[in-house]
């Protein structure tokens, strides 16, 4: 019934099945780091989830049913993935 | 080559950047140094504040002009007009009589043109134009909150670096589009400071400190217009703000917060009063949360477009032109 061939999407940058390598996220989402190996402390009594309000996790990471309507693939920034190796 | 639509970007060009979120960073910073006020219109500014001050206190010996607003915390657009407030130590300038006995003194001193005198609204105002300068302004009479809270957004500005430059860029994008205006439901200025203070400072790279927000606001720009555009659930989180930091709270926790017609609203509590929703006249916030996730994907689409492209194709060419669409003079 579909016209269309069925086609594999695959990225060679991050490995996900998603999206394809042109259109990987890790094109744009790069931070310019700070230089030095200086300890740094993370504010966790700061992290907050932006889809049920509560404290000490990330929206991405959130238990509850997602509130947007808007799908979130691919992760967002608001991730505990988005933080630093030294402090996960 | 002459790029009329993208005037900030002649002679700064930054197709070379290896990563396209620097020459993103790079382009935020040309576009704010661009519509920045130069000192000449910040002399007119401080000129014509101190004539119409002049003549109040002329009128009203025991009142005095402040300003408050955009201007106050020197987050202004060009063009945009001046918010300023009469407060008096007898207290009883907002009459209907005090509104007109001023209007006419500004406009016989020919300190004023255009006046309308808006006595009945919840907040009466006098509006004007300033003949010499052509700025329009603003007077209300007798309220405190407006200078308070340019006193919050000045301690933030200085605590937060990145914060004076994303808020022009939201502000631009939103004028562009006509959702800035709280009288049609759109996002007022203190508003958008909240949405973008309150982003910075619960961003997982400022929590671990392993950033510095300036050298990152191309990629903070994008993942701004994501969370709100995208992620963020409108109809379960508020946002509080207080002078010193940011945090959400369910709504359930505070229904005070709520919007009694719709739970899909933006709700930022009121650092000075709890029960108080700041953003309770953007009732058009389906709009803005679209508008915010389509520049997500403007921007996102730009950048793969950009990477692709061969360095020749490169040159000249502009990542925000699109998404904030300034049609002001050129300046």
């Amino acid at each position: 019934q579909c016209p269309h061939k069925w086609r594999r999407i695959f990225c060679t940058l991050c490995n996900s099945k998603r999206h394809s390598r042109d259109r990987c996220p890790s094109i744009w989402r790069s931070y310019y780091l700070l230089q030095g190996n200086r300890r740094r402390a993370l504010a966790i009594h700061k992290i907050y989830c932006y889809n049920c309000g509560e404290k000490g996790h990330f929206g991405d990471d959130c238990y509850h049913d997602r509130s947007s309507r808007v799908p979130n693939e691919d992760g967002s920034a608001f991730s505990g993935e988005n933080l630093p190796k030294q402090v996960k | 080559t002459l790029n009329t639509d993208y005037p900030w970007i002649l002679n700064h060009d930054h197709s070379k950047q290896r990563e396209i979120a620097d020459w993103l960073t790079l382009e935020i910073k040309d576009f704010v140094a661009y519509i920045s006020p130069s000192q000449e219109e910040i002399t007119v500014r401080n000129a014509t504040i101190g004539k119409i001050r002049r003549a109040v206190k002329e009128l009203w010996p025991d009142a005095d002009l402040h300003v408050f607003g955009s201007f106050a915390t020197d987050l202004y657009l060009p063009g945009s007009d001046i918010d300023c407030v009469v407060n008096s130590s007898a207290g009883d300038k907002e009459n209907r009589n005090c509104l007109y006995s001023l209007a006419s003194f500004l406009k016989r001193r020919k300190l004023a043109t255009q006046v309308e005198v808006i006595a009945k609204a919840r907040v009466p105002i006098i509006k004007f134009v300033e003949p010499e300068s052509q700025i329009h302004i603003d007077v209300s009479f007798e309220r405190t909150n407006g200078v308070e809270a340019a006193k919050i957004i000045r301690g933030w500005l200085t605590q937060t670096p990145g914060l004076r430059e994303l808020v022009l860029i939201v502000k631009q994008f939103l004028s562009a589009r006509r959702l800035n205006n709280v009288h049609t439901g759109g996002l007022g200025g203190f508003s958008v400071i909240c949405l973008v203070y309150a982003f910075l400072e619960l961003h997982p790279r400022t929590l671990s400190a392993d950033i510095s927000t300036t050298e990152n606001l191309g990629i903070l720009l994008m993942d701004l217009f994501e969370l709100y555009g995208k992620n963020f659930g409108y109809d379960h989180v508020a946002i509080a703000v207080q002078s010193d930091g940011a945090s959400y709270l369910p709504k359930q926790k505070n229904s005070n917060l709520q919007n009694p017609r719709t739970s899909f609203s933006l709700a930022i509590q009121d650092p000075g009063d709890a029960n108080n929703n700041i953003s309770r006249g953007s009732f058009n916030i389906r709009d803005i949360k679209k508008a915010f996730a389509g520049a997500f994907d403007l921007l996102t689409n730009r950048c793969f477009e950009l990477d692709a492209a061969t360095f020749k194709d490169r040159v000249g060419k502009s990542i925000l032109g699109n998404v904030i669409k300034y049609r002001g003079k050129e300046r």
